[in-house]
């Protein structure tokens, strides 16, 4: 039986250390005996270097399964066509990558295609494309570093006329552009690399920029956000975020540790803080602020906004049944339980789609580290009505954004259909 | 800025008193009506001793942690808490444990009691759900599992609890199908 989250916790913590201990035993082994060309051609320190870029690209994140090893695929991704499930990275010769050659291994990152066939877009090799050859090299030496595994692959779900995987050759004609990441002349340093950053290796765009119908990226909304399995990535562009008052210091500290003035990361970008964005060096978390913020000038920090308690309206008994034990009387949050309803950029939003979702499905626990973590927050679908979830997402936003209190049951009935569509 | 509260705790008409906004209920329950039973652990929604039964009219219950929940939540509402489960006399009296509770004694389930009061509740609340709707025996372990398995406690080390219940779905007719 399992007894509690604490032994969770414990046994969470022991394959953590097994894992590092792995980690560095294979390292160890293949500085010593490491000898690919394209580490050479890499240059000095370029496994290191490729690790690091790997973390910042998130490679793990996908290519692992829940209880998996690391880099040995088997995760499923729902995309409108069917389940497509993540391969094995590591460098065995059967299962894996072992048998690429540096140059199939720039084909399958910068167009898609694999030694056996086109890869399903699930990999973003869209963006992945923009990274540049020395970089792409450094990865490839890490990864051919790693430890080979032997676990086959899981046979893709798609549907039919997707699962000819011919299919995706004329995809990529349409959809895929395969541009070489050119810096702007009249952009600083910093933003230059941070525009690189975010959208070749961290592959921001994938989420965060809406797709057509042929599932391709819309370019001209790059970054407004769009809809993902429930969730709404958040609009990222820097109009939005400084209309936000998002400061550098604001991301940094969202990135590196999972929470900020303006709230927390859920859904799917916690995996992305805490395996890639959490590694990223202080001059490399300063560029990519920068690039997103579209300036290198220091932001000043404005008041939260705190509009005062209306006690007539019918949200404020439910703010003080269900929210003020956790997320404070104020909204002032609570540290290492919820976060602040002051200031939170979810509320902030024009759309209410987050809020709505996040009451009605909740928030898994959160654990960055020793000192950081977030409990779960409760999921509400069966315990209000869908007149108190108006009520409660209205009185949420009057109180603490400037976004207006006018949503009602037919917005609420639209956005359950959608947060729900997949479950 | 207070409000006025009224509800029913173990058949017992409670209010209306007058009682301070955003009062979270465990406060409430200690504070206002001296009912001590439900202990307050870690407060921040974790640990889960502080769990009561909330009881809708139509027969369904919930279990709600007081010290995350304020008292507005309860307004209205009919709520079980430890001090309700024995049996008592007309003196008030304690007659008889409830099941779950001598399950516990049995098996020397806890050792300080803090966390007690949230399995006893907890428990209560799966065994009528699996009097309504009893499962295999099969699944019994499972079914525990999931139903405690966020009930921290400090002392035992949890088997104890898991084996009274275990033992005690186990012979009670009607929660499990044969
Ligand atoms: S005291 Fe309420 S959950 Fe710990
Ligand atoms: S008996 Fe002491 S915490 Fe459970």
């Amino acid at each position: 039986m399992k007894p509690s989250y604490l032994s969770y916790l414990a046994r969470f913590n022991k394959a953590r250390h097994q894992l590092s201990q792995d980690l560095l035993l294979t390292l160890g082994l293949s500085l010593l005996a490491f000898s690919c060309s394209a580490a050479n051609d890499a240059g000095e320190g370029a496994i290191e270097r490729g690790a690091y870029l790997m973390k910042i690209g998130d490679c793990v994140a996908c290519h692992t399964s829940v209880g998996g090893r690391e880099l040995t695929g088997g995760l499923p991704f729902e995309t409108p066509f069917g389940a497509v499930y993540s391969t094995n990275i590591t460098p065995d010769k059967d299962t894996g990558i072992g048998q690429y050659s540096y140059d199939d291994f720039f084909d399958a990152m910068h167009h898609g295609v694999g030694i056996n066939g086109n890869l399903y877009p699930a990999m973003p090799y869209t963006s992945y494309s923009l990274l540049t050859n020395e970089d792409t090299k450094a990865i490839y030496a890490y990864l051919m570093s790693t430890k080979p595994i032997k676990q086959a692959n899981l046979d893709n779900d798609v549907s039919f006329p997707f699962n000819v995987r011919f299919g995706l050759k004329a995809w990529n004609l349409v959809a895929h552009d395969a541009e070489v990441f050119a810096p702007k002349q009249d952009k600083s340093e910093s933003w230059n690399r941070g525009n690189y950053l975010v959208n070749a290796l961290g592959h921001c765009a994938e989420c965060h920029t809406p797709r057509d119908s042929l599932f391709a990226m819309e370019q001209d909304k790059h970054f407004q956000g769009a809809v993902i399995e429930g969730l709404e990535a958040s609009d990222i562009t820097p109009a939005e975020l400084n209309r936000q008052n998002w400061t550098h210091d604001d991301l940094k500290s969202l990135f590196t540790e999972g929470y900020s003035r303006k709230g927390t990361v859920f859904g799917g970008m916690y995996p992305v803080v805490y395996h890639s964005f959490s590694h990223l060096t202080d001059t490399d978390m300063f560029a990519v602020s920068s690039y997103l913020l579209d300036t290198d000038e220091k932001i000043e920090a404005k008041a939260l906004t705190f509009n005062g308690h209306q006690r007539e309206l019918p949200g404020y008994k439910l703010y003080m049944g269900y929210c003020a034990g956790c997320h404070g009387q104020k909204g002032e949050g609570r540290p290492n339980v919820a976060p602040a309803m002051a200031g939170n950029a979810t509320l902030g939003k024009a759309s209410p789609h987050n809020i709505v979702a996040v009451m009605l499905k909740g928030i898994k626990s959160q654990h960055y580290n020793t000192t950081t973590s977030f409990y779960a927050m409760p999921a509400y679908a069966d315990k209000l009505s869908d007149e108190q979830l108006r009520d409660l997402a209205n009185y949420l936003r009057v109180t603490w954004s400037t976004q207006p209190g006018d949503l009602d049951m037919n917005t609420i009935n639209d956005l359950k259909e959608v947060i729900f569509e997949h479950g | 800025m207070s409000q006025s509260i009224e509800l029913t705790i173990n058949n017992q008409a409670v209010g209306p008193i007058e009682v301070g906004d955003g009062v979270m209920m465990i406060e409430f329950l200690h504070e206002y009506l001296n009912l001590t039973g439900t202990k307050f652990g870690c407060g921040a929604g974790v640990c889960h001793a502080c769990t009561v039964i909330v009881d809708d009219n139509l027969g369904v219950s919930e279990v709600v942690r007081t010290c995350i929940n304020g008292v507005e939540r309860f307004n209205g509402k009919h709520i079980r808490t430890v001090e309700g489960h024995a049996k008592q006399n007309a003196q008030g009296e304690i007659t008889a444990l409830s099941p779950v509770q001598q399950a516990f004694l049995e098996h020397f389930s806890f050792q300080c009691g803090w966390c007690t009061s949230g399995f006893v509740n907890e428990s209560t609340a799966l065994l009528e759900r699996l009097e309504r709707k009893p499962i295999a025996k099969d699944q019994v372990e499972h079914v525990i599992e999931e139903a405690l398995s966020e009930h921290v406690c400090r002392c035992t080390g949890y088997v104890k609890y898991y084996a009274a219940m275990k033992d005690l779905i186990l012979k009670t007719e009607g929660l499990t199908l044969s």
